[in-house]
């Protein structure tokens, strides 16, 4: 009789997925059994310090925060209520044009500026290039190491680090002390990281070389502008924060939230992303690839800290091969 | 130096970083290994910090110290020492 693939206990890795070991005797992942949740105090001293650092920011530049904004639930909500918790600061939401964002993203993008009285900037580089670039992520294997395996897809991977060095380099030129992006806590570990010149310099080093062994010729346009990080160029003075590190994390709460403020939902099939239509096909490349899924790491860990039902992680886990935005995608990227 | 070593060591299996069968010499490059990339590193970092009730400045956190493992072990060992 053929052997049943055990799930962990707790959170919706399984056995199949590579890297993934349950214990027999507690039937726990490896991650579980390891996993300490942050203590009380350590998050209200996050907190006292996220309230210092934007409550009286050092209005170094013309904006006080560059906000990565996506136009899904997340960042809207996010962008929402750091206006509602920090009314005085400028801020310049940034969104990305991958060329997938769907229009429904893009009016809502608009309108969480307009609500919040946020500078908006649509973020865009050369079409073509970019969908070369994703269908080179798509077809290239091991460009990113295991650990960024697990934490998104090749494609997502790609898009992400991109909009990581171009708000970087946004916050650099305009001056800007604070980067907020609103990643989950499933997504990130750390609630606060200060950019150093080294630092940066190393980071477009390992992404420049994530892009060249995928083939990718033109990297310069999707990284840091490197006069800004030269030896004798002036120290970044810019510090990363992610806000869903230190408040509460209830997906479902923030939507219903973004919806009463006029958010609204593009109802995707896929299940994972309310704003990007690569992403249907990214996951199911990345199951393809890798036998990986995408969110399974992220969903895992949501569920593990209590943040998320683990129903609800296992819903989110079911592939529709019938979206058709897959196919769609497939096709544009052939293109 | 070789507990800091196995610490690190044990940190990335279990995390998922480095699976049971990758064999890491000491002056390997982590990142070039793909066992490490910006976010794994500031989770190292903090595990570290947390591990040896160390802080650990940002403007240490450069190739030369934490890319490779003897890096790391010498760095941790010179922020222990004071």
């Amino acid at each position: 009789m053929a052997k049943t693939a055990r799930t962990c206990n707790t959170c919706v890795l399984d056995e199949t997925t590579p890297g993934v070991s349950i214990n027999a005797d507690t039937g726990l992942c490896q991650f579980c059994e390891h996993f300490t949740p942050l203590p009380k105090e350590k998050k209200e001293e996050y907190r006292t310090r996220m309230d210092t650092l934007l409550k009286s920011p050092p209005h170094q530049g013309k904006y006080d925060v560059i906000f990565a904004l996506s136009g899904g639930v997340d960042s809207s909500y996010t962008l929402y209520r750091l206006k509602k918790e920090y009314p005085d600061l400028k801020i310049l939401a940034v969104q990305f044009d991958n060329g997938f964002i769907s229009d429904t993203a893009l009016e809502n993008a608009r309108k969480f500026c307009n609500l919040t009285k946020s500078t908006y900037l649509r973020l865009c580089l050369d079409q073509k290039a970019l969908r070369d670039t994703f269908s080179k992520a798509a077809v290239s294997r091991d460009a990113y190491p295991g650990t960024a395996k697990y934490r998104a897809s090749d494609i997502c991977n790609t898009c992400i680090s991109i909009i990581k060095q171009k708000i970087i380099e946004l916050a650099v030129t305009t001056n800007s002390p604070y980067i907020v992006f609103a990643f989950s806590p499933g997504q990130t570990d750390a609630p606060f990281v200060t950019l150093t010149k080294p630092f940066l310099v190393w980071m477009r080093k390992i992404f420049d070389g994530n892009l060249k062994s995928m083939g990718v010729t033109e990297r310069d346009a999707y990284l840091i502008d490197p006069n800004l990080i030269r030896p004798g160029s002036p120290e970044p003075r810019v510090t990363i924060i992610h806000p869903f590190l230190i408040w509460e994390y209830n997906k479902p709460e923030f939507k219903k939230e973004c919806l009463k403020l006029g958010w609204i939902d593009p109802d995707l099939k896929d299940h994972n992303s309310s704003n990007c239509l690569l992403n249907a096909f990214a996951i199911k490349n990345h199951l393809d690839k890798y036998h990986i899924h995408s969110y399974a790491f992220d969903l895992a860990a949501l569920v593990r800290q209590g943040n998320m039902k683990r129903e609800d992680a296992q819903e989110k886990l079911k592939v529709d091969n019938s979206d058709p935005s897959i196919q769609e995608v497939e096709h544009r990227l052939k293109g | 130096m070789d507990e800091t070593r196995e610490d690190i060591l044990y940190f990335l299996k279990t995390q998922g970083f480095l699976n049971e069968k990758t064999v890491l010499q000491e002056h390997d490059s982590l990142s070039e290994t793909g066992v490490i990339d910006s976010i794994t590193l500031l989770q190292l970092v903090d595990y570290l910090e947390s591990k040896y009730s160390i802080q650990i400045p940002v403007e240490t956190i450069t190739p030369e110290n934490f890319d490779t493992l003897a890096g790391i072990c010498q760095t941790v060992m010179k922020l222990k020492n004071g």
